[in-house]
């Protein structure tokens, strides 16, 4: 079913969740991310469409490849892209984060890219200041932009998401990319696996709509893409694992287990990757199986429709 | 002022003797010196007629808080009694937290005496270790002197089991009640939500019901080893009350306090992540706050307390996990109890009893009841008024409340302490 049989524009003036989206927001958001891909190989990157518009960046936890490909994706757009290193700026001072978005939306910017240790920081500044915001990542609640370039990087080698079985292994507990992947995946109908030892996954997981498993080689029998997890010590309090040398043993990707899995599997990593816990460091370079590089590549192409669609309503809403 | 008063006609509910039934009482120097319906109303300068009025004891809170003395716009004692007064308390007690842990003997009296000039009457707890740093014991014994009227760990429970059997062992001479936080420290750390499938979802730090439980049963253990007087301050959860109801099987001195806030409201009430339903403890599922409700039903829980505690901004300033812990609650509490009893689930009698004559017995007070000697700490209230909970209109210096916008029916019409009217509406 083709969105040209709908009259059906992208309604969202922000980004907080990816339960905010339905399929053909998803393949909006993927058919702009594709034309920008292409785009961005050519030595003419740039376009004009957010001349005018200001996005600031907030990063209240530091971030340099998250920050990067957003500040990339709004120049590459002809955005003024603003970057308010936040993680060592008034909120140290003790201003309040309601005091600080007020602040903020005085100097008069479009859209504001949100990264925050908190759970619901960016709908709470969304809600205080009325802008649009992108979240970039709060707490271990989401990070919707990674998990449309994750899928968006496997449907464009596999055309579509839907119907294949993607497996998720890792430190599913502290993770936000874990979640947006699973409620993107789920809307997009593929079957997800999850695998962790039981420390490391939230207690009612089962209600996820996932198959959970603790044995990394049953988990990967006929997977089409496996996606490794970092250990998030940053939000770890005491030892979920004994080691990190045990946890490669028990759950770390090799080219021996992927035997097990599809022939063609692909080799996922949001990054930061630790080359020898979750990934051997020869499958993580390896080309043939590793997209590791074009989900970075993706991540660019995808904020950059993001930030068109998210503009785009934000010049239609001042027109009206 | 007259001396002698008199209301008449009132359907009078008084929790103490189970008596819900037309009646009228008659004060004579701040005592009530009659009551039924046949009063002596020759000697009555002043004869209220409460027809349509519900007549009770006035409310009793054993754990609200104020700000420290000097916070700008912040909660003074006199804006505390005017909100206790408002919702229909006569008698509130000040509990210890972390920004006033009450753990000071010097001047302890002498507050208590200041405390006591207020209308409304001010008791206070006080802080059973210095700091509430759950390290040293604080001179509780002076403080008991002083007037403290039970003494509490604040929010934080006590790691230090050994601490834990020699607070009990110790306030046990005094015959006193230790209020303690039922939630194991480790588990409970850092949480800001119950563990469920909402937190879950959210990613919030969470602590799971059984943390309770295993307070629970660590506490009454030693309370059985150390024959101290156990006050558990604020169950919330289902799993708490198995380990309660499983504790009490065995001969101990065990009270039990509830918040309004978990008989009233859910987690899925902070479905939004609304700063103002960040409670600690954290708000609970729909069935723990069923099982409170069943447990006030069986006479299990001694008193349901405000847990009143304003914070600076309305809006709380951050987002869910990050902001203040807490809400103003004296001037909703009667109104989100009438609620329960409106939704049929509770009766009047019984909601009243745990906010009058349950928390007064558990701490030696001659009010909270309505018989003859007692004090004329009274309330009249129209139970089916319907109003809206609006907090710039509170009496409180601060608006946080997880109640606003909420419909209420019932209200308080007038708040009577020692005979006198405080707060007419």
């Amino acid at each position: 079913m083709s969105r040209a049989e709908f009259s059906y524009d992208f309604p969202h003036r922000h980004l907080v969740s990816v339960a905010d989206l339905n399929p053909v927001d998803i393949q909006i958001i993927f058919e702009r991310a594709a034309h920008h891909l292409a785009a961005n190989r050519t030595p003419d990157k740039r376009t004009d469409v957010l001349r005018g518009l200001t996005v600031l960046n907030l990063f209240f936890e530091a971030s340099t490849r998250t920050q990067g490909s957003f500040e990339m994706a709004g120049k590459r757009l002809g955005a003024d892209v603003v970057n308010f290193a936040m993680a060592n700026s008034s909120a140290s001072k003790g201003e309040s984060l309601s005091d600080t978005a007020r602040t903020l939306a005085a100097m008069k910017p479009d859209i504001m890219v949100v990264r925050h240790s908190a759970t619901g920081a960016p709908q709470f500044l969304a809600e205080r200041t009325g802008l649009s915001v992108v979240n970039a990542g709060d707490g271990m609640h989401e990070h919707p932009t990674q998990a449309l370039l994750d899928s968006f990087t496997l449907a464009q080698h596999w055309g579509s998401v839907g119907g294949r079985r993607i497996l998720i292994v890792g430190d599913i507990l502290h993770s936000r990319v874990a979640r947006s992947n699973i409620g993107l995946l789920n809307i997009l109908g593929a079957e997800i696996r999850l695998c962790a030892p039981p420390t490391l996954l939230p207690s009612d997981v089962d209600q996820w709509g996932c198959d959970v498993f603790h044995d990394l080689d049953e988990a990967l029998k006929g997977c089409d893409a496996v996606m490794a997890l970092r250990q998030q010590r940053e939000r770890m309090t005491g030892g979920f694992v004994p080691s990190e040398r045990e946890f490669f043993h028990l759950f770390g990707l090799t080219h021996e287990r992927l035997e097990a899995a599809s022939p063609d599997v692909l080799v996922m990593h949001p990054g930061p990757m630790n080359r020898g816990v979750e990934i051997h460091t020869k499958l993580a370079d390896d080309p043939d199986k590793s997209v590791i590089l074009d989900q970075v590549e993706s991540g660019v192409a995808v904020r950059m429709a993001i930030l068109e669609l998210i503009g785009g309503n934000i010049r239609k809403e001042a027109a009206a | 002022m007259s001396t002698t008063r008199a209301i008449i006609n009132a359907r009078l509910v008084d929790p103490a003797s189970g008596h819900d039934g037309p009646g009228g009482v008659l004060i004579e120097d701040g005592l009530i010196a009659q009551t039924g319906n046949e009063l002596d109303l020759d000697a009555a300068d002043d004869v209220i007629d409460a027809r349509g009025c519900i007549l009770a004891p006035a409310l009793i809170d054993l754990r609200c808080a104020k700000e420290a003395a000097l916070t700008p716009d912040g909660e003074t004692l006199d804006t505390l009694c005017a909100s206790a007064m408002t919702g229909g308390f006569g008698t509130i007690v000040l509990a210890p937290n972390a920004r006033s842990p009450l753990d000071n003997a010097d001047g302890f009296a002498g507050m208590n005496r200041g405390l006591a000039q207020r209308g409304v009457r001010v008791l206070s707890a006080c802080g059973a270790t210095q700091g509430l740093a759950g390290e040293q014991m604080a001179e509780i014994g002076l403080m008991v002197r002083g007037g403290a009227v039970y003494a509490g760990c604040g929010d934080a429970p006590i790691h230090d089991a050994r601490l834990m059997r020699r607070l009990l062992s110790y306030t046990s001479q005094f015959d006193v009640w230790l209020a303690s936080r039922p939630a194991d420290p480790h588990l409970a750390k850092g949480a800001v939500a119950l563990e469920s499938d909402w937190s879950a979802r959210f990613g919030l730090p969470a602590e799971p019901a059984v943390s309770e439980r295993i307070a629970i049963e660590r506490d009454a253990a030693l309370a059985e080893l150390s024959g101290g007087k156990l006050m558990i301050d604020r169950l919330s959860t289902a799993a708490g009350l198995d380990a309660l109801r499983h504790v009490r099987s065995r001969d101990l001195e065990i009270a039990t306090t509830v918040a309004i806030a978990h008989l009233t409201l859910n987690e899925v009430d902070a479905g939004g992540l609304d700063s103002a339903f960040r409670m600690d403890p954290p708000l609970r599922s729909e069935a723990d706050r069923l099982a409170l409700v069943d447990a006030i039903i069986s006479g299990e829980i001694d008193a349901v307390v405000s847990d009143h505690r304003p914070t600076p901004f309305d809006d709380k300033g951050e987002p869910f996990a990050l902001a203040i812990a807490g809400t103003l609650s004296l001037e909703t509490m009667l109104g989100a109890m009438l609620g329960l009893v409106h939704d049929d689930e509770l009766e009047l009698v019984d909601a009243l009893r745990v906010m009058t004559s349950g928390p007064a017995d558990l701490i030696g007070l001659p009010q909270g009841r309505i018989a003859v000697g007692a004090p004329a700490d009274l309330i009249l209230i129209d139970g089916d008024k319907p109003w809206v909970c609006q907090p710039d209109a509170f009496a409180s210096a601060r608006g946080n409340s997880a109640w606003a916008g909420r419909r209420f029916q019932g209200r308080v019409l007038q708040t009577i302490v020692a005979g006198d009217t405080l707060y007419n509406s």
